[in-house]
């Protein structure tokens, strides 16, 4: 059976101030993988993201979202940055965080009504935080903030969800909500990509893999490629970790 | 009051609102030294608008010299971008020189206009009811009137219009990107609508006391609220307070108006930073102290569920044991006792049904790593704050 591709990426390649930080990357993305992308600071990981939503200009390269590019699928993609890139002291509440998810579909200049503060307000009871949608988002917990990100992505009704370390700085029980919600949406179909630090986790909770290190190292299925071999490439010293069977 | 009375503080308060809106999105961006940039560069774009149309309230000087705002921001931008310096560094290279540029220009060509370097830095409100604007031979009122009130209409439709925009990509420009609503438009947007506001206030209050508009009303309101609309509309009632209250400071004194009106803003703002009931420095300092009583009541209650033995239970025994001060002791043992925790028989302290509920239910949250939910749990447990 041929997978549809989700996301298609070609000789991308990306600089800041002339240093390049991904270097002629091609990659496919199988529709409805839970994918991890793995490889040390500086690797690359976060730029390959946003190059792909359109937010960093790449010098070379293309990229396609089920075969058009970005600008014409919007509507289909979902992005949770990383937590530490937004003010959380922000004049502003739970529920409107959430209900900005819905902005995409409603387009310049239109206010959200009732049917995005609904949707919002059921994408925060998913993620175990509709008690908590009046809380200025200051005083929330680092594990609620990132739920409540989780919360605005699905608000969004995407089919490929895109998250940079959500599982940074959360506690175990966020952590394990978090994975569960991202499964859930792997069995509906959608495809997630994920980068991710703890290597540890990713037999577990991911069925795909990209090792990047400015280069493509290696990518396809966790129990194929994650390996130490490809550790090792990616990381540059001996690397090992034991892989569950 | 005289026509001309009400008329000055008619202005002021437009220029204070029109800076308001503007300021309150500046602030949240860190981005309140930029006022402080295109307030000072506008004036060579205001000196070369003069000399081509003669008239300071001219819409064409206006938008010449709004566009040397945002070139302001732009070079700003690219010297940033260069790696080179920082951004504070940046702000500081260009708008003294540019200011500068001004400043020659006036000395060299302007001596014998209507344009001084006072008037520049601090405005000249007093005056403004003298120039009226005339239709057809008829007085309409003073020329800056209405042309911050233009100014303030634009902005505000804008605001109206492009409020969801503004909030989105001043939180998290990395979603407003991915969603479509490109951060740059917006930025420049809203830096144009600075620039142009500024160069309108700009006549009234001068190039230092705009600043003082646009940033002292937003950061003020910022310590009062936690809802953006909100924190906008208190923005807009200091800057209008500021701007009234300052006339009438100015008409006692018999000083600069712009200058009553910041200094009346700087005040307010020592007063909300000082009392605003949550962020306000002393209310900071007694919720930090109530927390360290209420931590040593929960630790205190964690000893006493730890702990059988009358000995350890024991009310002397507390001092040297869980080694605090007898004061502090005293203070906790109180509160413990006010909110029903414990009792105390023959000295003997041991915890009540309620205490152990309590205790119970916070080791839980311990446990699970949830401390954050024992402070609401105190809402439910203490009759009594610490």
């Amino acid at each position: 059976m041929k997978q549809n591709i989700a996301v298609q990426v070609d000789d991308l390649t990306v600089a800041y101030n002339y240093k390049p930080v991904l270097w002629d990357i091609d990659l496919e993305i199988p529709e409805g993988v839970l994918m991890a992308i793995v490889g040390p600071n500086g690797a690359g990981k976060s730029t390959l993201i946003k190059s792909i939503l359109g937010i960093l200009k790449p010098i070379a390269g293309s990229v396609r979202i089920y075969g058009k590019s970005y600008e014409k699928q919007r509507s289909l993609v979902a992005y949770v940055p990383q937590k530490g890139s937004v003010d959380w002291d922000f004049p502003t509440t739970a529920l409107d965080v959430v209900t900005m998810g819905t902005y995409g579909s409603l387009g310049w200049i239109k206010r959200p009504r009732q049917k995005q503060k609904k949707a919002a307000l059921e994408a925060l009871e998913k993620v175990g935080m509709l008690a908590f949608k009046s809380r200025q988002i200051s005083q929330l917990s680092g594990g609620q903030q990132q739920r409540i990100f989780l919360a605005r992505a699905l608000v969004q009704d995407a089919a490929i969800y895109f998250m940079d370390e959500p599982f940074q700085g959360v506690d175990a029980t966020t952590e394990i909500a978090i994975i569960n919600i991202l499964k859930e949406l792997r069995k509906a179909g959608k495809t997630v990509i994920v980068v991710h630090h703890d290597l540890q986790t990713v037999p577990e909770y991911f069925d795909w893999v990209t090792f990047l290190n400015v280069k493509k190292i290696a990518t396809g299925p966790v129990r194929d490629i994650f390996n130490d071999d490809n550790l090792t490439k990616t990381y540059g010293i001996n690397y090992k970790v034991s892989i569950q069977e | 009051m005289s026509s001309a009375q009400i008329e000055i503080q008619l202005i002021a308060s437009l220029v204070a609102v029109a800076c308001a809106i503007p300021g309150t999105f500046l602030v949240l961006r860190k981005m309140a030294m930029i006022s402080d940039a295109i307030s000072h560069s506008i004036l060579p774009g205001i000196v070369v608008g003069f000399f081509i149309t003669q008239d300071l309230n001219s819409p064409l000087l206006i938008l010449l010299a709004a566009l040397t705002g945002v070139v302001t921001v732009v070079l700003v931008e690219y010297i940033q971008k260069t790696g080179l310096v920082k951004e504070d560094t940046a702000i500081g290279l260009v708008f003294p020189v540019l200011f500068s540029i001004g400043v020659l220009m006036i000395a060299k060509k302007a001596n014998d206009v209507h344009l001084d370097i006072d008037a520049v830095l601090v405005g000249e409100l007093a005056l403004a009811p003298f120039d009226r604007l005339l239709i057809s031979g008829v007085d309409v009122g003073p020329k800056a009137l209405w042309v911050i009130g233009v100014i303030l209409i634009i902005t505000i439709v804008l605001l109206l219009a492009f409020f969801k925009e503004l909030k989105l990509s001043t939180f998290d420009k990395g979603l407003a990107a991915s969603l479509g609503f490109s951060p740059v438009i917006i930025h420049y947007g809203l830096m144009t609508v600075s620039s142009i506001t500024t160069v309108g206030a700009f006549d009234a209050v001068g190039a230092i006391l705009v600043v003082a508009l646009m940033i002292a009303p937003a950061a003020t309101a910022y310590l009062l609220t936690t809802d953006l609309k909100k924190m906008l509309s208190l923005s807009i009632l200091f800057g209008v307070f500021s701007a009234i209250a300052g006339y009438w400071v100015a008409h006692q004194l018999d000083a600069s108006i712009s200058g009553s009106i910041t200094t009346v803003l700087g005040f307010l703002f020592l007063l909300v930073y000082l009392f605003a009931p949550s962020k306000g420095v002393f209310a900071v300092m007694y919720r930090e102290k109530q927390q360290r009583t209420e931590v040593s009541l929960l630790t205190f209650l964690l000893h006493l569920k730890n702990h059988d033995e009358e000995r350890e239970r024991h009310v002397n025994h507390l001092n040297e044991h869980i080694n605090w001060q007898k004061v502090r002791s005293k203070t906790v043992l109180d509160l413990a006792l006010k909110n029903n925790m414990i009792e105390i028989n023959k000295n003997i302290v041991s915890l009540t049904v309620k205490g152990n509920a309590f205790t119970t239910q916070a080791i839980d949250y311990i446990i699970t790593n949830e401390d954050a939910q024992i402070e609401d749990m105190k809402d439910d447990f203490f009759l009594f704050r610490g």
